[in-house]
């Protein structure tokens, strides 16, 4: 098996910035996606499914809720004596300071890279929702006998600073990249998912350590002329999340029956932490249209085109219409929500209204009461 | 050698449940789903980590293997323990010979060496047939505060329904006067829960004693517990009040799952404190379309609701589609209710499909005599045809062809 020569790197805290909203008070590999998930499962779940069984998750700063949701690993199986998952938080080495940029990050843990003894690094960001062969992307990087090979998606890039273009011969090689913020055309651009020869890797690591370069894809981008770095093309549903107008609408688009037969199949199911609550229950006078709604719900109110997470109470007479609503927040009697971002254990009062627009979602902070 | 707990428990799950009829050919009764995402078995071991016991062995006999795969090692009840956990015990060979279990006491007696290995003060003998939430913990410092040789948890029934049970005569003191077993007049309403503490020593000399005994039943409400009472053992009833019901016939199956949709009845599955746990497949959130309406229902992961559901229970993965109509029914995992088709007053198995246009049982008020009247079972699997119409009582065992 050819993911037995893997090993899979996550970087939880990588792209944070993009959404500031929700990554307050967690990582972005922690941010609750799609009723049930959090974004991290759909990494660990790839990683899995393709037979990748030692993976590392980095962390730099506000991870508890991500070593709360992850724990030793259970949900993927890889709480394991061999091998396994294994939490790599920050460590200073002597004369360094705070991890910066991706490189840093890597070079705090160059040792538990190096031990892994696997021939290949897979390097991924927990912002890009996919559910993606990563077995087919390994068996092209050694049929190709690649250095490097980056997944990329073509389309329009999402909105967010520092997208890499692409540029791909014929033969699937990548001769040029191009750093940009804005796009109207359609482009290869890098899912920022790359597998790299483990040795390779430890070089450019050292390197990047001596001329204190922080940025991991500038390091690979500096190297396409010397290296054999590859392109692999995702055709599947994968979104990247670039802000929380684009959190909002990614997840609406889950609304459509084929985006969500793409992202859940039965073949590479989803794993995330179980939480064993009971099934969603409906009440007399519940109206829900065009909705995804978690276990644990309780519903006497209508919901219309939105996501509810687990655990949620939508109480008589409330309304909730193009809206987010997270694990456990309660929605009291005759309350109206429209286009809200409803975070974690919030409490909306009975008789509040709270609306938004499409292209510009209300965000209600974790445990906020109205 | 494990160290040494307190009270292990030993669940008998070996029952065939045949009143279930075709929802038990395959399975054994603990292995029914029930409540949207739960098995039956769910509920006593649930309870048992809930209530601090640990060590738990599962006595399998009828179709183990679903069961066997579905605890599997006891994770996701917190059973997967380097000392104690769950454990699978089936009947094996011995030099002296083979045999099945023969009794409820028998198939503990069988399985004597394997608490002899723990050791323990107490053993709590419980059954998989019983939809119920408590707290064994309490039950077993009752039977220490009474000094017991055997407790008993009971539960006072209705007085119509006594002469179902067995029940007991309950001095003052919580000690048991007089056994009745099913009695046609009874004098009690105080009903055993099939739930049983004993002081580990005493119990494995009875059950000793009563397989040496020819004749025996080699059962724990025929034989040992009567042994026990006549030769003047301190036995004790711990009263339970509580929601509990015996889901052994359909009909009892099919109201226990609806019970969960009455805000009135006594059974809390969203109680953090005492959750209720259970091997979940990983689906995603359910979907309910544009045109559905749902009600008064309980619908689980996976699902993709397109049609109108009312009064009924969904479990994962079931897929309504736009214009079908399920109501008053059960409907178990990987289901498809395909357009137009009507299921009411049902219980239908596990990957089953309901073409369209197909009818599936009958509301009680639509019948000639009401006593005709009963819930359609589909069995696991089975395809019902186009337009076709599957009458109430129905047990419906084979595919059904279209109607034209």
């Amino acid at each position: 098996m050819a993911a037995n020569s893997v090993l899979g790197i996550i970087f939880s805290n990588a792209n944070d910035e993009v959404i500031p909203e929700l990554t307050a008070l967690r990582t972005m590999g922690s941010i609750p996606f799609a009723g049930r998930y959090r974004l991290i499962d759909f990494q660990l779940s790839n990683m899995v499914n393709a037979g990748i069984s030692k993976v590392g998750v980095i962390t730099k700063s506000n991870y508890r809720s991500l070593m709360d949701h992850i724990g030793s690993g259970k949900a993927w199986d890889l709480s394991r004596k061999r091998e396994g998952m294994t939490i790599l938080p920050p460590y200073n080495l002597p004369g360094t300071s705070m991890i910066k940029g991706k490189a840093d990050a890597l070079y705090n843990s160059i040792s538990y890279i190096e031990n892994s003894n696997k021939d290949h690094v897979l390097l991924t960001d927990c912002n890009v929702v996919c559910n993606m062969d990563y077995e087919s992307l390994v068996k092209a990087h050694i049929a190709k006998d690649a250095d490097v090979t980056i997944a990329y998606a073509k389309g329009i890039p999402p909105k967010m600073e520092a997208n890499t273009e692409l540029v791909i011969d014929e033969n699937a090689r990548i001769t040029d990249t191009k750093i940009m913020d804005c796009y109207s055309s359609e482009v290869n651009y890098s899912l920022k998912i790359m597998v790299i020869r483990r040795t390779l890797l430890e070089r450019l690591l050292h390197e990047a350590h001596s001329a204190q370069v922080d940025d991991f894809e500038t390091i690979i981008s500096k190297n396409v002329q010397h290296l054999r770095v590859y392109g692999y093309e995702e055709t599947g549903f994968v979104r990247v999340l670039g802000s929380l107008q684009s959190y909002y609408d990614i997840s609406l688009e889950l609304l459509k029956l084929e985006n969500r037969k793409k992202l859940f199949t039965p073949e590479r199911p989803v794993y995330t932490k179980v939480r064993d609550e009971v099934p969603a229950t409906y009440g007399i006078g519940a109206n829900v249209k065009n909705s995804l709604i978690a276990d644990g719900c309780r519903i006497e109110g209508e919901v219309e085109n939105s996501i509810l997470f687990r655990g949620v109470t939508v109480a008589k007479g409330a309304k909730i219409k193009n809206s987010i609503v997270m694990q456990g927040s309660f929605i009291g009697e005759n309350s109206t929500l429209d286009c809200v971002i409803i975070d974690k254990e919030a409490v909306l009062k009975p008789n509040k209204m709270l609306c938004g627009a499409s292209n510009y979602p209300v965000y209600i902070g974790k445990g906020i009461v109205i | 050698m494990a160290v040494k707990p307190e009270c292990i428990a030993m669940l008998l799950a070996g029952g065939q449940g045949s009143r279930l009829g075709i929802l038990t050919k395959n399975i054994a009764k603990p292995a029914v789903p029930y409540g949207g995402k739960y098995r039956i078995i769910d509920f006593p071991l649930s309870n048992c980590v809930n209530s601090g016991i640990y060590t738990v062995g599962v006595l399998t006999q009828y179709q183990p293997l679903e069961l066997n795969d579905y605890i599997g090692n006891g994770q996701p009840w917190d059973l997967d323990r380097a000392n104690g956990g769950v454990h699978i015990l089936s009947p094996y060979q011995q030099i002296k010979g083979t045999e099945w279990y023969k009794g409820t006491a028998n198939a503990i007696y069988q399985n004597i060496n394997f608490i002899e290995r723990y050791d323990p003060e107490y053993v709590l003998i419980l059954s998989g047939d019983h939809i119920y939430k408590m707290d064994y913990s309490k039950m077993l410092d009752y039977h220490k505060e009474k000094n017991a040789d055997c407790t008993i948890a009971m539960l006072e029934v209705p007085w119509d329904e006594a002469s179902r049970f067995g029940l007991m005569l309950v001095n003052d003191d919580g000690s048991i006067s007089e056994f009745e077993e099913k009695p046609k007049n009874p004098r009690s309403n105080k009903a055993s829960m099939g739930v049983y503490i004993f002081n580990w020593q005493k119990l494995r000399k009875y059950l000793i004693e009563d397989e040496a005994k020819e004749g025996s039943g080699n059962d724990f409400g025929h034989d040992v517990i009567p042994a026990m009472h006549s030769a003047g053992e301190r036995m004790f009833a711990y009263q339970f009040d509580g929601y509990w019901k015996d889901v052994g016939t359909i009909n009892s199956l099919w109201d226990a799952n609806l019970d969960l949709l009455n805000p009135k009845v006594d059974l809390d599955l969203n109680d953090d404190s005492w959750k209720i746990y259970s091997r979940s497949p990983a689906a995603p959130p359910h979907y309910i379309g544009e045109n559905a309406k749902v009600e008064n229902s309980m619908i689980t992961e996976g699902c993709e609701i397109g049609g109108n559901i009312d009064f009924s229970v969904l479990f994962a993965n079931v897929t309504v589609e736009e214009g079908a109509e399920v109501k008053y029914s059960i409907v178990m995992p990987g289901t498809v209710i395909k357009k137009g088709a009507v299921v009411q007053y049902s219980i239908v198995a596990e990957n089953a499909v309901i073409e369209e246009g197909a009818v599936v049982g009958e509301s009680p008020e639509n019948m000639a005599d009401v006593n005709d009247w009963g819930v359609a079972v589909i069995g696991n699997g089975i395809k019902i045809g186009k337009g076709a119409k599957v009458e109430p009582c129905a047990m419906i065992d084979s595919d059904i062809g279209g109607a034209e």
